[in-house]
């Protein structure tokens, strides 16, 4: 597999919110998005905007301009879209993410797994 | 009729973020906007990380080395060549020389951070590091007048500079920054 850099916790956020909101993935619809993955961690918008940079830096994401819109004051808007090797690195976060809930679950058993199922549920509406 | 933020508060903001992102940034920072207070707090959050974020992109952590030895040792060098040896060997001698060192250092982060990608022209290394000395000159100036003793002697500033300027513009021309949208970007 070609080394690659590894992701942290907010880039593997912001990745996702990339990644669901394909055509529409800009400034503002990428800060809401993570907003609410992260959810109730409060998120500024200067983080996003750092961690877009950096990422695009990486390779994992590519960006081009819109065109200007009224509702932004005649100014165009800088559209992101997933490259593959920010896919390939969101998809391995998810796989170690799954392989820790594993492990808990193993550890704090499947009584565990469930009730924090219900939780999780509870809290996702 | 949706609210807008006032044109004198956006065209501020437009100087403070550097043009390479200006557009988007005051767009977002346009579309988001819901009052006064609340268009204020998003500009503390964003535009001091968007500068930080320029800054580290447009800097090259090696070059900028480099360019601190070259300058540096431009200021020492004329120092020990033009008889002025004996400034070296005073206290804080070769402290002092730093100062317009670290001065020129930062304007060119700067100057790079905020430099617009669109325009290019031949001779914008010479005329950006011309600039950075130009502002160098201005701290002495201001030490001079308040501290004399932590000036560096104006015979050094003068032909140090004229040393430093010829090697950092090569330095830039060989080294040209790369001031466009990063690795992927279209």
């Amino acid at each position: 597999m070609a080394k690659h850099d590894s992701i942290g916790q907010f880039e593997q956020l912001v990745l996702a919110a990339i990644l669901s909101l394909r055509e529409d993935a800009y400034g503002v619809t990428i800060h809401e998005k993570v907003a609410e993955l992260a959810h109730p961690k409060p998120v500024s918008l200067g983080a996003v905007y750092v961690t877009l940079d950096r990422l695009e830096d990486k390779g994992f994401i590519s960006s081009w301009l819109s065109e200007p819109t009224a509702e932004r004051g005649g100014r165009a808007k800088r559209c992101y879209r997933m490259e593959a090797l920010g896919e390939r690195a969101l998809q391995e976060s998810a796989v170690t993410a799954k392989r820790i809930f594993d492990s808990l679950v193993e550890v704090l058993g499947k009584d565990w797994a469930r009730q924090w199922g219900k939780s999780w549920g509870k809290e996702a509406g | 009729m949706k609210r807008a933020p006032s044109k004198t508060v956006e065209a501020i903001l437009g100087l403070l973020i550097p043009p390479a992102c200006r557009e988007q940034v005051l767009g977002d920072l346009h579309e988001r906007y819901k009052g006064p207070l609340q268009y204020f707090g998003d500009a503390l959050s964003a535009v001091p990380c968007v500068i930080v974020s320029r800054i580290r992109r447009t800097t090259d952590p090696q070059v900028l080395f480099m360019e601190a030895i070259a300058l540096y040792l431009s200021f020492v060098g004329v120092a020990w060549i033009s008889g002025q040896r004996a400034f070296l060997y005073e206290p804080w001698g070769l402290l002092r020389l730093a100062i317009p060192t670290c001065v020129v250092l930062l304007a060119l982060v700067l100057v790079d951070a905020y430099a617009d990608p669109a325009k290019r022209w031949p001779v914008k290394p010479l005329v950006e590091t011309a600039f950075c000395m130009g502002l160098a000159f201005l701290s002495q100036a201001t030490i001079w007048a308040t501290d004399p003793d932590l000036a560096v002697p104006l015979r050094i500033m003068f032909l140090g500079a004229g040393t430093g300027l010829a090697l950092l513009s090569m330095l830039r021309i060989f080294f040209p920054k790369d001031d466009n949208r990063p690795r992927g970007a279209t």
